[in-house]
């Protein structure tokens, strides 16, 4: 039995490897020149890389520590010790620990709204909770000027979102919120760095998950192809790339939502895969490289949070045993959207100025490194797609349904830890599965 | 509020039912995220507004409830 998997991520490479071994034979079809989609490593000196895409990961995320493991990879901690900055309400603060200087009872607002929510979803099944119309209908924008009374807890919510999800407020329902939120553990363990879902980064970094399963299926691989269309019929399936045809008794589809869409099937599938309010999350990484963690010797730990952008946090991501301090600035949502559509001198200049603002007592950095997800065609979403108002109720049931000899997979297709790397491994296990199973006799 | 009224409101925001009058918010599981959930069930309950710091100062349903009496 031939397979044909389409997207070289961690979903397509892990259902990839998985059909391999139980004696498929398979194809992987990637559009871009490199594999690991959102995933992707950056060089910022000899030997010492970041994460220009998904970073960290935390102890439930069992089918990513598993694979870690046997790919032979090391994780490395995420946390560092030290206070914090904020320019939130006022200018610089400096802080012990990482809760931003903002009213205490606002916050608990907050999260007593959030966890209210979070409680009612129905995680396997988001789209058949209990009043799941009335949720999915209003956007998380709307509920919260209607449920947050403090200033505070208006001002931090969208910078929690941003830091969670990468959504805007204005284009996320309220049961897409309550189910992300839920999905990935609930709102503390996302919260959380040291116990939470930010306890590890994979030392060296993440992009050598899919590195490593590639190569271990060798040229198997075709980089440089897009799949513009599948075909099907009775005997199998038929992907069209530009380069020509590929015959498998099935296909995976291993791309976020938009993009399945934009593959050319036929015949076409029942149900679309997204909606047109069906948004990309949006996030810009910049990278400011110093010549070592000097925040470190100052007691801080490189840890900001800003209700300005562009750098909405700093994060202190320096790699492991190397020499070179980096704090990674997070560009999230609609300041994201702005940020992404300045030429390239200008988004340079306006994140060094706020680092020399908020950490006046550091050179100014050696280097700079921006990546713009916003942007990148094949991936429309990042860190995941954000299901909009309405789109659980007509995109849920078909999350995972085969169409015909089509299969899906993708981080959006996993109601466990959507969105994240562990939801992306656990969709390919669950299509090689799928595919198994429907050819044992 | 009184004692009572303390601990049973940390008892909903841990989840946990052993909660007396000398219980350790901090000791018994809680953290940053979960202190202003209690600090957000004290002011609906009292009117009264306290700071984190406050928690971290009188981190038992005994001692904050004082707390929440001399700030009313
Ligand atoms: C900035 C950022 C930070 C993140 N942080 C974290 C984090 O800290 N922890 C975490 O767990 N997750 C994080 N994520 C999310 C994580 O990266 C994703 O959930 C995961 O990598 C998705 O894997 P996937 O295989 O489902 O999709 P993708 O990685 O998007 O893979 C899809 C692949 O399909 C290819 N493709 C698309 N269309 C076609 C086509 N028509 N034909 C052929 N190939 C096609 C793409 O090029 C891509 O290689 C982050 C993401 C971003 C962008």
């Amino acid at each position: 039995m031939n397979v044909v998997v389409v997207g070289a991520g961690l979903a397509g490479l892990t259902a990839a490897a998985e059909l391999v071994a139980r004696g498929a034979e398979v194809t992987v079809l990637e559009a871009r020149e490199r594999v690991g989609g959102r995933t992707r490593g950056l060089e910022v000196e000899p030997g010492g890389w970041v994460d220009a895409g998904a970073a960290y990961l935390g102890e439930r995320h069992t089918a990513l520590t598993a694979l870690l493991a046997e790919l032979d990879l090391k994780t490395t901690p995420a946390t560092v010790a030290g206070a914090s900055r904020f320019a939130l309400r006022d200018a610089g603060r400096t802080r012990p620990g990482r809760f931003p200087p903002l009213s205490a009872v606002a916050l608990g607002e907050m999260f007593d709204a959030l966890e209210e929510v979070t409680r009612l979803v129905r995680p396997d099944a988001p789209w058949l909770t209990e009043d799941a119309a009335r949720l999915d209908g209003v956007t998380v924008e709307r509920w919260a000027a209607e449920r947050l009374r403090h200033p505070d807890a208006r001002l931090f919510l969208p910078l929690f979102l941003g830091e969670m999800m990468a959504a805007d407020p204005a284009r996320v329902s309220v049961l897409h919120m309550a189910f992300y939120l839920r999905s990935g553990g609930g709102i503390r363990y996302l919260n959380a760095f040291e116990g939470g879902a930010q306890e590890w980064r994979i030392a060296g970094g993440a992009h050598q998950l899919c590195e490593r399963l590639a190569a271990g299926l060798g040229e198997r691989v075709r980089l440089g192809e897009p799949v513009l269309a599948l075909h099907q019929d009775a005997g199998g399936v038929t992907a069209v790339t530009p380069r020509g045809r590929v015959r498998g008794a099935h296909a995976v589809v291993a791309v976020p939502p938009v993009l399945a869409d934009a593959i050319d099937h036929r015949p076409g599938p029942p149900a679309p895969r997204s909606t047109p309010v069906t948004g990309p999350g949006c996030a810009v990484k910049v990278h400011l490289v110093y010549p070592s963690p000097l925040w470190r010797g100052l007691g801080l730990s490189g840890w900001s949070v800003s209700a300005e952008g562009p750098l909405l946090s700093t994060v202190d991501d320096s790699p492991a045993g190397g020499r070179a301090g980096v704090l990674t600035g997070f560009v999230t949502g609609a300041e994201a959207v702005r940020y992404a559509a300045l030429p390239a001198s200008g988004q340079r200049e306006l994140a060094v100025a706020q680092a020399a603002r908020l950490f006046p007592e550091l050179p100014p950095p050696t280097a700079f490194h921006l990546t713009d997800w916003v942007h990148e065609p094949y991936s429309r979403g990042c860190y995941a797609a954000l299901f909009g108002p309405g789109d659980w109720l007509r995109l849920g049931p078909g999350l995972t349904a085969p169409h015909g000899r089509v299969h899906w997979a993708g981080t959006e297709t996993s109601t466990e830890f959507f969105g994240l790397m562990e939801g992306a491994i656990r969709s390919g296990h669950r299509v090689a599965a799928e595919i198994t199973w429907r050819e044992t006799p | 509020m009184n004692v009572d009224a303390v601990s049973a409101v940390f008892r909903e925001v841990l989840e946990i039912s052993e909660i007396n009058a000398d219980s350790d918010f901090f000791v018994m599981g809680g953290d940053s995220l979960l202190a202003t959930r209690v600090l957000s069930a004290v002011a609906r309950a009292s009117g009264v507004e306290l700071e984190f710091d406050d928690l971290l100062d009188a981190p038992t349903p005994g001692a904050l409830s004082k707390k929440i009496a001399g700030a009313a």
